[in-house]
């Protein structure tokens, strides 16, 4: 994990080393710095994703110009690549772009992650000047943060096979882990801050299923969250290993060490014991 | 988490093939015991005017002011504005209007002095009305009031699907992020605290510029807005909400070209009937009075 706070990128050195000009577009007076409590008077309910995956700060700088619409950039300083990397996942819409890391571009919108950071630049209103002011900012802002950072290792245990990569979803929380795919009401999986989780699709010879991957602290907490699971979700699992689900599609789960999988509305039952067994031979 | 507790699982959902029976499964009111009256349509009013907006956006007040009074008309059978409003609230009220400040699509403050006008036309003393967002469970009108008037724009929402009628009371809770599992669905159970249960009198969805897609932090572009210039005006706040998002749903088709669901869908609006009994969210059950200008109405 990149924890180390180089001096030439933090948030502050960013704005200084930040252009004042894009095109027509000129940089308001003073940038705008948000912390994990106030980030909500800027970006409203949203603000608890990016809370959810660390955020330590986040820098808001706005171009103006006469005759255009606002261009807004957003710079959160996630405290790890890996969070970064996460909250990009978030929404995974969009065309993909050669910027930082990994980018996207959607009418009005381009983000991307490098590093620690996560970077979001939008526009109230798209035009083919504020498209190529976007491009060009984007590319400026990815240069002036210098270094990059590893995805989450925990990537590296997803079996290669079928995987549909830009379905998945790196997170920590409960919330987050129901807005992509609903499991519960409660926390039944018993995640948060200390837990890194990757939901992906999975697409073999026409067969969809999802795969979920929870790293917990320590065996106990593992442990304690699939009993939790089974009791809740799978209680027939201990007996018959895959079970078929309300709507005929297949779910299976299983644990080593501290680590805890669960396959989820996989179309067939072969599919979802051959994921099980392939991940858990993973790790 | 706690041995023994309820848990509400997928597998549920998928058990019951619709919200129908999970108000019994989480211990809620069952929907005939809270709602006997819902048996009946409900009533929704939808007023629109292309010259609310002239060709920048800017909003005419004195039409908004008479598309309101249309509206109010309509919806309590009534023959002016002072006696519609007078059917909703007594001198005696203390009335709090609900709104929304999100600054990108605020609710329009001459729709909120149109309101206070016409509370005290109706004879509310001015000391016992208050409009807030934010500040509700601070404000002393909110927290002594017998009545409210719910008003807010419509708009798509990052964890809710819409930003509803219904979802405009989340500020009511001190704990809005406790609400937002499965895409908000349980927001009805706001409806039902004691600080707010039965006071709503009236709810006005503002379909002026409708934001009906939206993407990023700020989950805004004026690219996904459009001059719809309408009001959506009602008593039951569910079919006001769902009235709405059939026509964001119709929006979205045409804009994308092809089926586009609102994402994530809005849940909270099924439940607040089947689950929660605050209204009904079936067109079946929604008797819409169109008013005004019918140009690409969408419903």
């Amino acid at each position: 994990m990149i924890m180390q706070k180089s001096h030439a990128e933090q948030l502050d050195a960013l704005s200084a080393a930040l252009p004042s000009q894009i095109g027509i577009w000129t940089a308001e007076p003073k940038d705008r710095m948000y912390d994990r409590e106030t980030i909500f008077r800027y970006i409203d309910g949203a603000g608890e994703v990016y809370r959810a995956y660390n955020m330590r700060s986040c820098l808001s700088r706005r171009y103006t110009s006469p005759n255009a619409p606002a261009i807004v950039l957003d710079i959160f300083d996630m405290g790890t690549s890996e969070d970064a990397f996460g909250v990009f996942t978030h929404d995974r819409d969009g065309r993909a772009v050669d910027v930082g890391q990994g980018a996207l571009y959607r009418p009005g919108w381009l983000s991307f992650w490098k590093g620690r950071f996560f970077v979001s630049i939008y526009i109230e209103e798209e035009t083919e000047g504020a498209k190529e002011a976007i491009s060009d900012l984007s590319r400026v802002v990815a240069s002036l943060i210098k270094d990059r950072g590893p995805k989450p290792g925990l990537l590296l245990k997803l079996p290669p096979e079928g995987l549909q990569s830009r379905s998945i979803r790196y997170l920590h929380h409960h919330t987050l882990l129901n807005y992509h795919f609903y499991l519960a009401d409660e926390n039944i999986l018993n995640l948060g801050q200390q837990t890194d989780a990757v939901l992906a699709v999975y697409q073999r010879s026409g067969k969809r299923a999802h795969l979920l991957l929870v790293s917990y602290p320590n065996v106990e907490e593992a442990a304690e969250a699939h009993k939790t699971l089974l009791h809740h979700y799978l209680p027939e699992a201990e007996s018959t290993g895959a079970v078929v689900v309300e709507d005929g599609k297949w779910s299976a789960t299983g644990r080593k060490n501290k680590f805890l999988t669960v396959i989820l509305e996989a179309d067939t039952r072969p599919l979802a014991e051959n994921l099980l067994r392939e991940v858990l031979a993973a790790l | 988490m706690e041995a023994g507790k309820k848990v509400i699982t997928r597998r549920d959902f998928i058990r019951v093939g619709s919200c129908l029976t999970m108000g019994s499964l989480m211990g809620l009111p069952l929907i005939g015991s809270v709602s006997a009256k819902k048996s009946e349509k409900s009533r929704v009013v939808l007023i629109r005017d292309k010259n609310v907006l002239d060709s920048r956006g800017q909003l005419s007040e004195s039409v908004l002011q008479n598309m309101l009074d249309r509206a109010m008309t309509a919806l309590t059978d009534t023959p002016d504005p002072v006696s519609a409003w007078k059917q909703l609230v007594t001198p005696a009220d203390i009335v709090g209007i609900k709104t929304n400040v999100w600054h990108h699509l605020p609710t329009p403050e001459p729709l909120e002095v149109a309101i206070l006008n016409h509370l005290l036309d109706a004879g509310v003393k001015k000391e016992n009305i208050s409009a807030d967002d934010r500040g509700v469970l601070q404000d002393s009108v909110f927290q002594r009031s017998t009545a409210l008037i719910n008003v807010r724009p419509m708009r798509t929402h990052h964890w809710s699907g819409l930003g509803t009628l219904l979802k405009n009371y989340i500020m009511f809770v001190p704990n809005p992020w406790m609400y937002h599992g499965n895409s908000c669905e349980k927001l009805g159970a706001i409806w039902q605290l004691p600080h707010v249960v039965g006071k709503t009198r009236l709810n006005i969805l503002v379909m002026l510029t409708p934001l009906f897609h939206g993407a990023g932090p700020h989950h805004f572009s004026s690219r996904y807005m459009w001059p719809y210039s309408g009001l959506i005006v009602s008593r039951d706040p569910v079919a006001a909400d769902a009235t709405g998002a059939r026509i964001i749903q119709a929006k979205r088709n045409i804009f994308f070209g092809s089926e586009k669901p609102i994402s994530p869908p809005a849940l909270h609006i099924a439940a607040a009937n089947t689950r929660f009994g605050l209204g009904n969210s079936r067109a079946d059950q929604i008797q819409l009075i169109r008013l005004g200008w019918e140009e690409d109405i969408l419903i």
